[in-house]
């Protein structure tokens, strides 16, 4: 392995992969990125406006004499705050679509037989179904799932009122939303609002346009990602933890692969049904294979694993080298986080791109629309498709022997039953997060961390989660994560037992008593609203908002505008957030300050660049501190 | 004051207590007055299994104080707490220690201070093959005389051995509780201090039936964590010396339950109000079950507990 390509990943089947790809002229996402090279520095700083026919007008900050302002106007505040509130709301539209589509499948899963989705764990359903005022009583488990599901799809349009799920939130936090005017009230609607905001002559006030941006964010974490999260456990059930493998050392050379890329696990789940089809397995071997299997990428991967035994077979900058393996007969994809330039690479081998969903075609892929009122029969037309293509191998196949292990599938309600197994049953109740709150008001736990996020080249691939991980689980920081940080954390060995070694005294004896790796699998991105919840019900049990909590937030290589959503919305709801990738805002003084300073008065919760792994968890640890000192714990 | 500030506090207070009183004592025997404890092989057992080295004389005493130093390190962490749990518990081997300078018996009845080795290892047995299933040590002051006798009785009619630090020996003593090694339950002192002897006496069991090497303290921290079934019942008020003691028990694997409003540490302290339930709480706590049939009980108690299990029993 050469050192320049070891400083573009730490993964070590990553780089002998992008070996493979530089020898074969396969272009890959970091031949992109340094051909952009240098990047324009008005968009970096987020003073490039194109949102209306007069511009595109950019502020010049490096010389006294260059404009100001925008044609209309605008000045940089203006810019930079609309362009971030637009990537906000893109972000926020992205996780609530994906939760508009999981409420369409149970409102299938309880009127349309042939779909195949059926509720799984009817008493999430009848719990939720009596959160939200439905009674239960006399109702069959699909009048009540179809009820609920209309409920969760008025959410999104509702004409009054606000966000259901804010009233999980502790009250404190409630009451600053509500004073600050950004409690979410119907996810479109608030997201409509900040376009309408951030078209010409509209809102000009940065801390206005950041006001509204807030808002969509929050319906994204306690709407659109919350309900996604709910009502798939409610379909797929509630993800308990197990051991799987990860790294793509799990493609296989004698079987038929399968990589199901993307997000919603409503696709993946009936996938994972078709492969399982005795007639299709059949089908391959008559081709030659072994058998099929199926494995998963990005956030799609993580809700498989999270709730089956499918292998986690690499996050977003791996999904280009997976095809390079030569070995990947079909990559089905959804939506969001799919690049693009994957058809151009599956064009250089035998590898059929699929696309599934209208809402995401890509030029040059194949694409097998998946029909949700007919799930499972669509998805079997597509693995179908998948293993007719076995024979069309070449024999470049090369698929690095990488793989690690590691336990998955920790969803709150998994949490919670291990925390019962540290309980006394004749001093303790049973079924809270009172072993959690003890743990961390004794001392023992310092503090817990969200790291979540994507992969960005700006950072070298998985370092910034990795790095982040260790220093803070060696100083008795219980880890939390998810989306494509999870996969680099599960490559790494950090949710095996053993990682225990790596850990201070405190959290190596929390994880041997609880039986739990120190970094946990909560799940994929639409799943950090289960980190929301832990945080409000730990808070509540405390009494405590949850801006007073020893916790922090972290996306050491985040690149989405998803994740600007979930950063703004994790920050909105209390909570110190590093982000290892400066985001496009500055250009303004005052909109910078106002994330990484102001914000705290306001929310409790703010923003810090930090893209050194070792000096953000520094800052981080103080941050903790700093917060169990105020708490005298 | 955080939980881990408790301890380290109680940590510097046996260092110190223990700093003054050697110095009192090498003022009043000299520097080469030999220091033992009765009856043993093992030195100091406590300095000895942690550090490999055998304490002969005060002088020897006075550079011991080094390693309690050494074990406070005033950090927020549980490694650190620990260690100063430890700290303690060799301060309180050394305050003991001075005790029995100069030929001293300390000691007199009802308590029996240090715990010969002949005793280790008569009931060393038992302990391994889990005829006595557990090592209660009890220290403070319960409510009540009543409440002392029927925590201690119920304790006895499991066959644990039963150890006795403070007030609680007056308790049994007016409740008319039978005491002896023969009834297992066992006065150690007065003093908080005194609880070392049960202490070494873990320790003792460690290097003698466990093989552990003197100095591996890794290792002797294994085996009393995992071989000897002993925990800790701090009732009435706690002072800090107690507390950061009771750190010292919970390095050890030794969980405490106690009485008193602390702040819980799952599986290694906890409260329990209810003293009908202390005992259950205690022996859920350390993973104890009781064998049912054929306890050899010295006293009539064994029908009050046929039937009784430990709930969480898998
Ligand atoms: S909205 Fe204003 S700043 Fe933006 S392109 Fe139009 S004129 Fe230029
Ligand atoms: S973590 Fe980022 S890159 Fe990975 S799936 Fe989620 S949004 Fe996409």
């Amino acid at each position: 392995m050469s050192e320049d390509l070891k400083c573009l990943s730490c993964d070590a089947a990553t780089c002998s992969l992008l070996e493979k790809a530089k020898k074969e002229k396969i272009e890959t996402v970091w031949d992109r990125a340094e051909a952009m090279q240098p990047q324009c520095g008005f968009g970096e700083m987020g003073l490039c406006c194109t949102n209306c026919g007069m511009g595109p007008c950019r502020i010049v900050k490096v010389s006294e004499d260059g404009p100001k302002k925008g044609i209309c106007g605008a000045d940089e505040d203006t810019i930079a705050a609309r362009n971030l509130a637009r990537a906000v709301a893109a972000g926020s539209a992205a996780h609530s679509d994906h939760g508009r589509d999981i409420a369409h499948a149970l409102y299938y899963a309880a009127k349309n037989p042939e779909s195949g989705y059926k509720v799984k764990d009817s008493q999430k359903l009848i719990s939720l179904a009596r959160e939200w005022g439905i009674e239960t009583e006399n109702l069959d488990e699909k009048e009540i799932a179809a009820k609920v599901a209309e409920l969760a799809l008025q959410e999104f349009g509702k004409p009054f009122g606000h966000l259901r799920f804010t009233e999980r939130a502790p009250k404190d936090r409630l009451d600053i939303w509500n004073k600050m005017n950004v409690t979410p009230r119907a996810i479109d609607r608030d997201i409509v609002e900040v376009l309408h905001s951030t078209h010409i002559g509209c809102d000009a006030d940065y801390r206005n346009i950041m006001m509204k941006a807030t808002r969509a964010a929050l319906c994204d974490g306690w709407g659109g990602s919350m309900i996604g999260t709910e009502l798939s456990d409610i379909l797929f059930g509630i993800p308990q933890p197990h051991e799987i493998e990860a790294n793509l050392g799990v493609l296989k050379e004698d079987e038929v692969n399968i990589v199901i890329h993307g997000h919603e696990p409503t696709l993946s789940e009936a996938i994972l049904v078709a492969v399982n089809d005795p007639e299709l397995i059949e089908l391959a071997q008559k081709q030659g294979a072994k058998g099929i299997n199926l494995v998963g990428m990005c956030c799609t991967g993580n809700e498989i694993a999270m709730r089956h035994n499918v292998p986690m077979a690499g996050n977003f900058f791996q999904q280009e080298l997976a095809i390079v393996t030569g070995a990947v007969d079909a990559m089905v994809v959804d939506v969001q986080c799919i690049m693009p330039a994957l058809s151009q690479v599956a064009k250089c081998y035998h590898t059929k791109l699929i696309t599934t969903s209208p809402k995401a075609i890509i030029p040059g892929a194949i694409h097998m629309q998946f029909d949700e009122a007919r799930a499972v029969e669509s998805a079997k037309r597509i693995v179908q498709e998948a293993v007719l293509n076995f024979k069309n191998r070449t024999g470049n196949i090369f698929i690095p022997e990488i793989k690690s292990k590691g336990f998955v599938g920790f969803s709150n309600e998994s949490i919670i039953s291990a925390l019962d197994g540290v309980t006394n049953s004749f001093a303790h109740p049973q079924g809270t997060v009172k072993p959690l709150v003890d743990a961390i008001k004794s001392g023992v736990l310092r503090g817990a961390v969200a790291i979540v996020g994507c992969n960005n080249h700006k950072v070298p691939q998985d370092k910034g989660h990795v790095e982040l991980a260790k220093e803070l689980i060696k100083n008795d920081v219980l880890v939390v994560t998810t989306g494509c940080g999870a996969y680099a954390c599960i490559k790494e060995g950090l949710m095996t037992k053993e990682a225990a070694n790596l850990c201070g005294k405190g959290l190596s004896t929390v994880c041997e008593l609880v039986k739990i790796p120190p970094v946990l699998h909560m799940g994929s991105c639409v799943d950090i609203s289960r980190i929301l919840l832990l945080l409000s019900e730990v808070a509540k049990y405390m009494n405590v908002d949850i801006k007073d909590l020893p916790v922090a937030g972290a996306a050491p290589e985040w690149m989405s505008e998803k994740a600007l959503a979930i950063g703004t919305y994790v920050v909105a709801s209390g909570v110190y957030t590093m982000l290892g990738v400066a985001p496009q805002i500055t250009g303004s003084e005052n909109l910078t300050r106002f994330l990484t300073e102001d914000v705290e008065n306001i929310y409790g919760g703010k923003f810090h660049i930090e893209s050194d792994p070792k000096k953000a968890a520094q800052k981080i640890l103080e941050h903790i501190e700093a917060k169990r000192k105020a708490l005298g714990i | 004051m955080t939980l881990f500030d408790i301890i380290f506090t109680g940590s510097e207070q046996a260092l110190e207590a223990c700093k003054a009183l050697v110095e009192q004592t090498i003022k009043e025997y000299g520097e080469d007055e030999k220091v033992v404890f009765p009856n043993t092989a093992y030195s100091l057992p406590v300095i000895y299994a942690a550090t490999g080295q055998k304490i002969g004389t005060l002088a020897d005493l006075k550079g011991a104080l080094g390693v309690i130093e050494s074990l406070i390190v005033k950090e927020q962490n549980l490694e650190k707490a620990l260690n100063a749990g430890l700290a303690t518990a060799v301060a309180a081997e050394v305050i003991e220690a001075c005790k029995y300078v100069g030929g001293k018996n300390p000691y007199e009845e009802p308590c029996v201070g240090f715990i010969p080795d002949t005793v280790i290892r008569s009931l060393g047995v038992p302990l391994v093959t889990g005829d006595i299933p557990g090592v209660a040590v009890v220290i403070g002051e319960a409510p009540s005389a009543e409440v002392a006798a029927k925590i201690i009785k119920d304790y006895q009619s499991k066959g644990i051995l039963v150890t006795l630090v403070g007030k609680i020996i007056d308790q049994a003593v007016e409740a008319k509780v039978k005491m002896g090694l023969d009834f297992r339950v066992v006065p150690l002192g007065y003093d908080v201090t005194s609880v070392i002897h049960i202490v070494s006496f873990a320790i003792r069991a460690a290097l003698i039936f466990g093989n552990v090497k003197p100095g591996d303290l890794p290792e002797l921290l294994k085996y009393t964590k995992e071989r000897v079934p002993a925990f800790v019942n701090a009732l009435g008020p706690l002072s800090e010396l107690v507390v950061s003691a009771g750190a010292g028990a919970i390095a050890l694997g030794f969980p405490v339950l106690t009485d008193q409003d602390v702040q819980e540490v799952p599986m290694n302290l906890i409260v329990q109000k209810d003293y009908d339930k202390l005992v259950q709480t205690s022996l859920e706590a350390r993973g104890i079950k009781i064998k049912i049939t054929e306890i050899p009980i010295p006293v009539g108690f064994a029908p009050a507990f046929e039937g009784e299990r430990v709930r969480k029993d898998d």
